[in-house]
């Protein structure tokens, strides 16, 4: 009880105010910025937070986290150029929506959904988070090779026209990840002699070549010079109540989704915006408005990736693992202070524990605030014409690729992404897929081998563990769900033909 | 202050993005002490990404050099390729000492591997400064409370056992290695990617013996509810009095993998002497013996020579091992 009065005590004392406030600003930034994502951010806040008190340094960390999730989106967008990797599937309805002139009530959807996110990811750290850590233990590899497969079972709902082309596309992406060092044998694969690719092809690299700069291509082809014609008024958050009718759901669980898989190291936001995405659309009555501008293609993934925060924190708080690079970091700055995360600082620090159960709720609702405030200058950003946002998004898309690792090697293949990028767009193949299965292609190959490795060579492992066994069986409704809608509505429209041609129905 | 904001400023600048946060200044300190190295600030390149042990490690060797030695540093990250990356950067550089290396153990089983395309000749290593040994860890309720039996029940029931720890062809399964060597026993080895999945695995019970850093697992470590049965240091560690070495149980396995800096060969001596000398400054300040101690790490403390031999046994014994174990032909 003293903790928790402790705790925010320091949350709502002034300095607690001032660090939260900061963080939120710095992370909008960081994740808009191409390139950047919370994990670099945090570590350039780790000399400032020697000074701060440990409950300070947490505040500071976890808000930024949590905004530069949110930050993210923006850049995907008004430039469809997701800022964060757990953006891109934002980029989607995002960018489509800002090109129709609906770039506020996008970036407010967003800005929403994130925060709904946030806060029921908080809320989930602060009520279950012991239950939820042993649920995260019941992950072997089998069961994190089947949460894979089931990301992957996607692709499907990506492929917008053609399922041959989406299943080329993710072929392709899963092909991407199969360059670098072998997760097993630990050797180096299809790298051609280049270190530079031992860790693989750089995914940001791709996902900013794909998306971004196969788009500023094709702005500088079709030379329109006018703006696009804004529709609605700029400068307001507040979403309106058919809005808010329309994606309660979605934020839901969204937010559900990003909580859980978020409690998963090494799965996340990257793959969380996309399972939710995918689980809005088989849900919604609309499905074929996603990809052209849905609201709820938005309210989905945003609201995962920021609930995959909570879920982070989760493994960190109840076992000391942390549960994403980000969360690592914030590791590093505990120990700074002579702290060592875990379940023994329930005892040894209730203060700072309570300080980021109650931190990650309130820093959510910080970054709506802050959030709100970048909005008129996002506003001159849409009324720029499309020659300079071209330029814009090469300009971001250099600095961003140059950012993940300071080399030019990772410039030259963002740039030769983008061509790739542009071709596909040209021959109408969608470019999600690939980003799917280069996320997932990696998780599902390591895990799918050491599960193997584990059971030495016994197949049934993938069945006898229940939490693959039941991630396969979502994988094949998933799968099949879509394919025994088209059948239905296929029946249904032969069904009314039948009517139109008779007289009397 | 002053240090971290300078520190802070210089990164940024490093990482090339400084320009959303112009929060910072170059100020360069007035009362540096014009000695014969450095002339210039000094870089320190950190082979690994920023946020990590050996970054941690990086950015508190940069600070106390700023403060013990007056030197100004500026740290810069090249993560990827397995070191490669970070050790291009050096070699590409002029010899003089302005561009150290921040590198670990993993260099002999890089360059042991063919990932890191030079040679340990290329490199003067200069200092060791941390190490971290490995350990042979089981959940507290397990059949094994001491080393001893968890070899009996491998000679008896081989590769019966899922055991594992981080990487492939690494460290850890280097000192399981040894273990197999010394206790008579075989075992397969289940690699993860991150240490911090070791420690769920030992405790979703998807493993049933890990070597691991005994850092890794801490708080279940100190819980009790993973037991180490064996540590890989010569001598109990100070920070674990509880848990038996290796040796003490029979086996003659030793073992650390260090954190350390290197410079390019055919850096002159005087510039190596003088690095030296503001590293010994670093050693001896009281804030590097506390960060030491809060990161629950040994301090070698190798100087050149010793360094370099036991660099040199190091590459040997570990290529041996990558041989037997079907990672290098």
């Amino acid at each position: 009880m003293d903790g928790i009065l402790q705790s925010l005590g320091v949350i709502f004392s002034l300095s607690g105010v001032a660090v939260l406030v900061t963080g939120a600003l710095l992370g909008i930034v960081i994740g808009a910025l191409p390139g950047l994502g919370p994990s670099i951010g945090l570590s350039l806040l780790i000399p400032f937070t020697y000074n701060l008190g440990p409950e300070l340094s947490m505040l500071l960390m976890i808000s930024l986290y949590t905004s530069a999730e949110y930050g993210g989106s923006i850049s995907a967008i008004l430039l469809s150029t997701p800022g964060t990797a757990a953006a891109a599937a934002t980029a989607i309805d995002g960018y489509s929506m800002a090109r129709q002139g609906k770039a506020n009530e996008a970036i407010s959807i967003s800005l929403t959904a994130s925060t709904v996110g946030g806060v029921l990811g908080g809320l989930a750290l602060l009520l279950l988070a012991m239950p939820l850590a042993s649920l995260a233990l019941k992950f072997g590899p089998a069961g994190y090779f089947a949460v894979g497969v089931f990301g992957l079972s996607s692709v499907a709902a990506l492929s917008g026209g053609s399922l041959v082309k989406g299943l080329a596309c993710a072929a392709f992406g899963l092909a991407l990840a199969t360059v670098g060092i072998d997760p097993i044998a630990g050797t180096p694969r299809f790298t051609f002699g280049l270190f530079q690719l031992y860790e693989g092809v750089p995914f940001l690299a791709a996902l900013i070549g794909l998306f971004a700069v196969s788009e500023a291509l094709a702005m500088v082809e079709s030379r329109v010079v006018s703006a696009p014609s804004i529709k609605d008024k700029v400068g307001h958050v507040f979403m309106s109540a058919a809005l808010w009718k329309e994606t309660w759901h979605s934020m839901l669980s969204g937010s559900v989704i990003g909580t859980l898989l978020g409690i998963l190291p090494g799965v996340g936001g990257n793959i969380a915006c996309w399972v939710a995405r995918d689980y809005a659309r088989a849900r919604d009555r609309h499905p074929e408005e996603f990809g052209n501008g849905s609201a709820n293609g938005i309210a989905a993934p945003e609201a995962a990736n920021n609930a995959t925060v909570g879920g982070a924190l989760v493994p960190l708080l109840a076992l000391g693992v942390p549960g994403s690079p980000t969360t690592a970091i914030m590791v590093g700055a505990l120990i700074m202070h002579g702290l060592h995360p875990g379940p023994q600082l329930f005892n040894e620090a209730p203060s700072l524990v309570y300080a980021i159960l109650f931190g990650t709720i309130i820093a959510s609702l910080v970054q709506y605030a802050a959030g709100s405030l970048f909005l008129p200058l996002m506003a001159r950003v849409m009324r720029l014409p499309d020659a300079v946002i071209a330029v814009g998004i090469m300009a971001f898309a250099v600095l961003g690729a140059f950012a993940i690792r300071n080399l030019m090697f990772d410039v030259y293949l963002m740039l030769g992404f983008g061509v790739v990028g542009y071709l596909m767009k040209k021959l109408r193949f969608p470019v999600a897929p690939v980003i799917l299965a280069m996320v997932l292609g990696y998780l599902v190959e390591s895990n799918y081998r050491t599960a193997l490795v584990s059971s030495q060579g016994d197949y049934t492992i993938f069945v006898t563990d229940p939490i693959s066994l039941i991630f396969l069986i979502l994988s094949l409704v998933s799968l099949l769900t879509p394919l025994w809608r088209r059948i239905q509505a296929h029946r249904a429209s032969a069904r009314t033909e039948e009517t139109a041609d008779g007289t009397v129905r | 202050m002053s240090i971290t904001r300078r520190t802070f400023g210089t990164r940024m600048a490093g990482a090339a993005v400084g320009l959303a946060l112009a929060l910072s200044g170059f100020a360069v300190p007035a009362n540096s002490i014009a000695a014969e190295f450095p002339e210039k600030p000094v870089t320190l390149v950190v082979w690994a990404g920023a946020g990590g042990a050996l970054d941690t490690y990086g950015r508190k060797l940069a600070e106390l050099l700023e403060k013990e030695a007056g030197w100004t540093v500026k740290v810069d990250n090249r993560p990827g390729g397995s070191g490669a990356v970070g050790v291009s950067q050096i070699m590409t550089q002029p010899a003089d000492g302005y561009n150290i290396l921040v590198l670990t153990g993993t260099l002999t089983f890089g360059i042991a591997q063919g990932l890191i395309p030079f040679e340990l000749e290329d490199f003067r290593l200069l200092r060791a400064m941390q190490s971290e040994p490995s350990s042979l860890a089981v959940l507290s309720d397990s059949q094994f409370k001491s080393v001893d039996d968890f070899t009996k029940y491998m000679k008896d029931n081989p590769n019966g056992l899922k055991v594992g720890g981080h990487a492939p062809g690494g460290f850890h399964q280097y000192m399981l290695y040894q273990l197999m060597k010394k206790g008579g026993f075989e075992s397969g080895w289940i690699p993860h990617d991150a240490s911090g999945k070791v420690t769920l695995g030992l405790l979703g019970k998807h493993l049933d013996a890990a070597m691991m850093t005994p850092s890794t697992g801490l708080a279940q470590v100190k819980s009790g509810e993973i037991k180490l049965l064996g540590v890989s240091t010569d001598e109990r560690s100070a920070f674990l009095p509880d848990v038996p070495t290796f040796k003490e149980q029979g086996y003659d396995i030793e073992g650390a993998i260090w954190r350390g800096v290197a410079v390019k060969a055919g850096t002159p001596d005087d510039a190596v002497g003088a690095i030296q000398a503001a590293v010994d400054k670093v050693t001896a300040s009281e804030d590097w013996k506390k960060f030491q101690t809060e990161q629950f790490q040994d301090s070698p403390d190798w100087k050149e020579e010793e360094f370099t031999k036991r660099a040199q046994s190091d590459l040997a014994n570990q290529l041996e091992f990558l041989k037997a174990n079907g990672y290098v032909e």
